[in-house]
């Protein structure tokens, strides 16, 4: 079960670590603070990722691994992002298309659901 | 010349690579089919997401984190005691996650937020509401057949059970029972009996789409003669969730016995689009995620019974199951403002 291959690499892990912190409240932040909901979306998104690689790169040890990482790692990235990207033109741009029996029976009910909805969020975040 | 790190890591990094494909299906699907769908619940009347808890989650995570670090740091430089402590650490933190989680689906399960059991429209937040009205109907009865207070041929069926519990109160006593038991549920009888009447009336309205308060009868009968005595291409009002709403409240704010527990056992009609596949991804997502927390516990318990005899020979075990660790944070590092923030 060992091998003599742990070098150490002089990361400051608790700086990582108040990072992390800083970012989840920063998250946090962003969601209390009365911003456009698409500009709400990028910045939280953005952090997410800023943490991901800091996980990545500093505790995972990715930083100092060698290019082996590229060849393991990319064909799984690109098939996770070809995933929503493929599926995005079938369903995330027609779920429920205006053709789809339920919507046409509902569609008075889904137009006052988003009226209520429109009412209730008038002056919130 | 190959890959110039240990068999053992190689294949954590190559399981992890199956997960990031395992976890972004979930994950992409989700945001797909929320670009897609116009009015996704978000709010907390509706989803009962809690930010704070998950924030607690994602510091815990982050801690836990932290931890593995420091203890896989600490078995490189043979400091075995101080390795066990980081991981007890990490464990209790595993610990703490999974609870709060439990709390998080307690919400969620007090709220009936259950894939399956959201209503989307007016109409089945009516239906919802009768079903659970039914729920206690029987639930009550099956009471009076059970201790043999009411004798039937067939007692599941409520409709021919009620004309008996009308009746209860000048029925002759049956012998297994005493008076006062008798008494108590002769007692009784009188609100149960008028749930059942209210929650027929209700389900009668719902059936043949008439207002509760415009058309005081929906039996066939009745709803039949009203509706041919119309002028031709007239209708009944139609039924309203409104007055649904109405009619609940009326029974739950009542002075009579059952009050308390029609507030505890129904629930308001709140109809909510695409609330079940709000639902059905929300679980699927952070119940596997918490199915992986509980695997990292599995690996970490198995260090941790090592003992004071725990030594180098598991130093490559911690460093990939730190991994496997790291991997379950960066999932919820995802999650945590997808499902909680946007």
């Amino acid at each position: 079960m060992s091998h003599d291959d742990h070098q150490t690499h002089h990361v400051n892990y608790l700086a990582v670590f108040f990072v992390l912190c800083g970012c989840t409240g920063l998250s946090v932040l962003f969601d209390v603070l009365s911003m456009p909901k698409g500009v709400t979306i990028v910045l939280v998104l953005a952090v997410a990722c800023a943490k991901a690689m800091s996980v990545m790169m500093y505790f995972m040890h990715l930083k100092f691994e060698g290019n082996w990482k590229y060849v393991l790692l990319a064909p799984t990235t690109i098939l996770a992002v070809g995933l929503p990207i493929a599926l995005f033109p079938d369903i995330g741009r027609s779920y429920y298309i205006n053709a789809a029996p339920q919507v046409t029976a509902w569609a008075d009910e889904v137009a006052e659901y988003e009226r209520e909805h429109a009412a209730a969020d008038g002056g919130a975040h | 010349m190959g890959i110039p790190i240990p068999n053992s890591k190689l294949g954590m990094w190559l399981f992890l690579g199956t997960e990031i494909m395992f976890f972004t299906a979930f994950i992409g699907s989700y945001i797909v089919l929320r670009l897609g769908s116009n009015g996704w619940p978000t709010r907390y009347e509706d989803t009962h997401i809690n930010v704070l808890l998950g924030g607690i989650n994602t510091f815990v995570l982050i801690v836990s984190s932290y931890c593995v670090v420091v203890a896989h740091e600490a078995m490189a430089q043979k400091n075995f005691a101080r390795a066990r402590g980081y991981l007890w650490v990490t464990t209790i933190l595993a610990f703490v996650f999974l609870g709060i989680k439990g709390v998080e689906y307690k919400g969620k399960i007090d709220h009936d937020i259950l894939p399956g059991r959201i209503p989307e429209t007016s109409s089945q937040a009516m239906v919802k509401v009768a079903d659970q009205l039914e729920e206690l109907v029987r639930e009550r009865f099956h009471a009076y057949t059970h201790a043999g207070v009411i004798t039937a041929e067939r007692p599941a069926d409520v409709v021919t059970i009620a004309p008996l519990l009308q009746a209860l109160s000048t029925a002759v006593r049956p012998s297994a029972l005493t008076d006062s038991e008798f008494k108590r549920y002769q007692e009784a009888s009188v609100a149960d009996y008028e749930l059942f009447q209210k929650w027929m009336n209700l389900k009668q309205h719902i059936v043949a789409d008439v207002s509760l308060y415009e058309v005081e009868s929906a039996l066939p009968a009745d709803y039949l003669a009203k509706r041919d005595a119309l002028p031709e291409g007239a209708r009944l009002p139609a039924l309203k969730l409104e007055e649904v709403r109405r009619y609940l409240n009326d029974l739950k704010t009542r002075d009579w016995p059952l009050a308390g527990l029609i507030n505890s056992r129904v629930f308001d009609p709140h109809p909510m689009v695409y609330g079940n596949i709000f639902a059905s991804c929300y679980f699927i997502m952070t119940g596997f995620h918490a199915i992986h927390v509980i695997v990292g516990m599995i690996l970490f318990g198995m260090v941790l019974k090592q003992g004071s005899s725990l030594n180098e020979r598991w130093t490559d075990w911690v460093e990939n199951s730190g991994l496997y660790w790291h991997f379950v944070d960066l999932v919820w590092i995802f999650l945590f403002p997808l499902l909680y923030i946007i």
